[in-house]
């Protein structure tokens, strides 16, 4: 056994996840667990509808055409481009990072314009009965949270025109991106849910 | 003395008696600040007002929200504005902190995280 | 007095305290501001307490009307709930939990920071209802249709107070998960974490995965109130048990992020004032985290009443949670058996905490079968239960954590006998307080009322309760005493008065801005008891695992 004055100097561990990483994962448990609850109104107001839910009397049913079928496809290829500007700045390529970042970005602020534009053709607000309410509910905390992931976006694309990323260390492009899917993810179950379950 | 004046009053007491409370411990706690060097691999962040700055904002945020009047759509301006301000500052900051804080990290050695 | 010979050298300066203190982001001082905000509430939710049972101690309405009653209730449960025991435990591990790892600060510093400092504007936002017509009145729970309809903006401000402090605590969470994962010292596996650090580990998965629910059952809420919303109106398609769902879902795992961390506390405390390493070390950490996952599926049993649960899965799996908490009892046994037991102050609050707890635990298995549950549901019975389980244990337990813990803190150990005449008042005025309850709830007193009958037999017991409160407030006197007369002469002491196990008292008291100089090895769940029996056994090689306790 070694003598206290041997003792190992501090230091953190180098293996595993970086911390930030870690941080943001469990930061996105939260977030599902907010979508939960947030889920789970919906369906206990299903429940106790008792078959009559829906948009209220003298508003279109919800139609996948012409907005929430293209801004799905316009969020899921953001995805895509999000996951390309990832691999570029794992291999070192910083300006096709950047591009693919910014790329991201417009397509995730032309989700949120669609998402708005949408709101305006529906013929029902949150204060519409119940429907109305975990609709507005559920699809604008899932915009604020697109919102949010698009100034994360925004903040790469700042830092990445300063230079700040590189092969070893793009930590934030990593955690910004998982929460980009993550945005995505929840928006493929809501558009599933209001669209497709009913 | 009516209700709301009463309360004031108690509020004020209320602030003044915390005050000397927290005074009374943290003079014993804090008095002298101690500075040592840490060792090496050991990275410890610079203090920061940013983490009040931010609860303020978020206060007044939460204020707006609360004490909207009827033709207000979704918050009182008067405070909410303020407070989105102050947050988004506070945010913004923090970010660049952090941006700096990492770039020093990682030209200077190769170890532990920056502040957050 | 046992030094472990770590303690490292300093130099020194002045810088204006109050700058220090509001811009720190030092996991101790943070925890210290935690701490110190958290016994203000305290007071503030305890003279509330007093509010309630002044009026409650004889029949009629003598000093409150009943909207003010309500508030008074309804603010108590709140403050104490969400900004005194919550955050005391939490500070208590923001402090304690780094130094048990061998870690300089937590993962995530300045985060660590906003977290406290959205704990005094919210619970001053929850507060301020009382300057602006009134505060929030519909019970701690605030359940719907009352809370939807009810008017002025008390009820808002305390839903907003809570989202700030809800959020806070959650960031709280990550950073404590991210630095039990990521910042534990070289050789310290999983395994080899004290016991508190593994409570507090399940307790912030807790907070983490619950807590959100509530928000966004409290944003729910909110917009019912403000926005015209639906979600709890009954009139226009809402669903008013929904809002009970929401709330428990979060509320029952919140009860175990409650009493988790000072069950750690206790388990820390044990080992050292018996002189015998903890009792099933692994049975443990395996309960702990069983609770954490049950906890998860037990939250209809505050709904058992409302005809719309399923009764047979949520009582087998309410009583299915006794099981680990009852491994746990049986190790703290184990552990205080044969031991050679101190009984110094912490020890005196941690053995508290056992019986008590015991007690908390006991009505509350019989509130989980529907069929006593059915008459005893908001009756004294269950206000009994929860503060046995709350009071009898979290708060024993976050004296025990003081008494413990402010030699670390301060670098000064609080009187003994002030110290004993504040745990035995706090003792015999809490069994007054709350033994009598359980009696009243089963005489059919509701809960939540301003007054009742004078010929429902229920005076006697409820003056004793009063009694009994008042006794509890007396008490706290000692203990205020204690801590100022600490701080301007108390008996100094050095790394390690209490002849600890754990890594916190291997270094000063109170530690250096960056914990820890030097290590010693960590080969076991108690790094500072091998130092300092480093030579007893010569025939130990470097990489022999210590196992005292059976197992490591």
């Amino acid at each position: 056994m070694r003598a206290a004055d041997e003792a190992l100097p501090i230091s953190h561990r180098e293996a595993g996840l970086p911390t930030p990483l870690v941080g943001m994962l469990l930061f996105i448990a939260s977030e599902v667990m907010f979508f939960g609850g947030l889920f789970a109104a919906y369906f206990n107001a299903r429940a106790v509808s008792f078959g009559e839910w829906g948009p209220p009397a003298g508003a279109p049913e919800l139609e996948i055409l012409p907005i929430a079928l293209p801004i799905t496809l316009i969020l899921v290829a953001s995805s895509f481009t999000m996951q390309f500007g990832v691999w570029a700045i794992r291999r070192g390529d910083q300006r096709a990072m950047r591009n693919w970042t910014l790329l991201t970005l417009v397509l995730g602020v032309t989700f949120l314009l669609g998402q708005v534009y949408d709101y305006t053709t529906l013929g029902f607000g949150l204060s519409d009965g119940s429907f109305g309410t975990v609709f507005y509910t559920l699809t604008g905390f899932h915009g604020a949270h697109v919102f949010g992931g698009a100034v994360g976006l925004t903040i790469l694309v700042a830092r990445a025109r300063q230079g700040q990323f590189s092969r070893q260390n793009h930590v934030a492009v990593e955690a910004i991106s998982i929460y980009w899917h993550f945005v995505d993810v929840v928006w493929i179950a809501l558009f599933s849910t209001l669209y497709f379950l009913r | 003395m009516s209700e709301t004046a009463f309360g004031y009053l108690l509020l004020a007491i209320g602030i003044a008696f915390v005050l000397g409370v927290v005074y009374a411990v943290t003079s014993h706690i804090g008095s002298t600040t101690t500075r040592p060097h840490p060792p090496r691999g050991v990275h410890l962040p610079n203090p920061s007002a940013l983490p009040v700055i931010m609860a303020v904002g978020g206060a007044l945020l939460g204020i707006g929200l609360a004490f909207r009047a009827d033709d207000q759509p979704v918050a009182n301006p008067f405070f909410a504005v303020p407070g989105l301000l102050v947050f988004l500052y506070a945010i913004v900051a923090w970010v660049r902190a952090a941006g700096r804080e990492w770039d020093e990290t990682e030209r200077g050695s190769h170890d532990d995280t920056p502040g957050h | 007095m046992a030094t472990t010979a770590l303690s490292p050298t300093t130099e020194s300066y002045r810088r204006s305290w109050v700058l220090e203190w509001l811009t720190t982001v030092d996991h101790k001082k943070i925890g210290v501001l935690y701490i110190v905000n958290s016994f203000l509430f305290f007071f503030a939710a305890g003279i509330l307490a007093l509010v309630v049972r002044s009026e409650l101690a004889v029949p009629g309405l003598q000093f409150l009307d009943e909207r003010t009653f309500n508030q008074a209730f309804t603010m108590h449960g709140t403050i104490m709930i969400f900004l005194f025991v919550v955050p005391v435990l939490s500070g208590f591990a923001n402090y304690i939990v780094p130094l048990q790892l061998g870690a300089p600060d937590m993962a995530f510093p300045r985060i660590n920071a906003l977290s406290f400092w959205f704990l005094p504007v919210g619970g001053l936002l929850i507060f301020s209802g009382y300057l602006f017509g009134g505060a929030a009145a519909e019970g701690w729970t605030g359940y719907a249709p009352l809370s939807n309809y009810s008017s002025g903006v008390g009820t808002d401000l305390w839903l907003i107070g809570l989202l700030l402090v809800g959020v806070a605590s959650i960031l709280g969470a990550v950073n404590l998960i991210a630095t039990i994962f990521k910042m534990r010292a070289p050789g310290m596996t999983l395994f080899r974490m004290p016991i508190l650090v593994w409570t507090v580990l399940v307790t912030a998965t807790l907070i983490l995965l619950a807590t959100p629910v509530l928000a966004a059952g409290m944003i729910a809420l909110f917009i019912d109130r403000n926005y015209g919303g639906s979600f709890f109106d009954p009139n226009a398609g809402g669903n008013p048990v929904l809002w009970q769902h929401l709330f428990w879902f979060f509320g029952h795992p919140e009860v175990y992020i409650v009493i988790l961390p000072a069950m750690g506390v206790v388990s820390e405390i044990l080992p050292v004032f018996t002189r015998r390493p903890l009792f099933g070390y692994r049975a443990f950490v395996f309960a702990t985290i069983a609770i954490g996952f049950l906890s998860f599926s037990v939250w209809a049993h505050h709904m058992f009443t409302t005809g719309q649960v399923f009764l047979p899965f949520f009582t087998f799996m309410t009583v299915l949670i006794a099981v680990p908490t009852g491994v746990k009892m049986f190790n703290w046994m184990a552990t205080l058996w044969r031991g050679s037991i101190t009984f110094a102050t912490p020890m005196l609050f941690a053995l508290g905490f056992l019986s008590m707890f015991l007690i908390g635990g006991i009505s509350g298995v019989m509130l989980a079968a529907p069929p006593i549950d059915f008459h005893l549901q908001d009756t004294y019975f269950v206000v009994a239960h929860l503060h046995y389980v709350f009071f009898g244990g979290s708060v024993f337990g976050v004296f025990a954590a003081t008494y413990y813990w402010f030699p670390k803190m301060t670098g000064r150990r609080l009187n003994e006998r002030l110290g004993k005449v504040h745990f035995w008042l706090h003792f015999i005025g809490f069994n007054l307080a709350f033994f009598p309850m359980h009696m009243l709830g089963i005489q059919g007193m509701p809960r939540r009322v301003s007054d009742y009958a004078p010929d429902a037999g229920w005076t006697l017991w409820n003056l004793a309760s009063t009694a009994g409160a008042f006794m509890i407030a007396v008490s706290v006197l000692p203990f205020l005493v204690n801590v100022a007369a600490t701080f301007i002469n108390g008996e100094k002491v050095g790394d390690d008065p209490w002849e600890g196990n754990t890594l916190e008292w291997a270094t000063s008291s109170p530690p250096p801005p960056h914990n820890f100089d030097k290590l010693p090895p960590i080969r076991s769940e108690r790094p500072v008891f091998d130092l300092r029996h480093r030579h007893d056994a010569e025939h130990l090689a470097a990489d022999v695992t210590v196992s005292e306790g059976g197992h490591s």
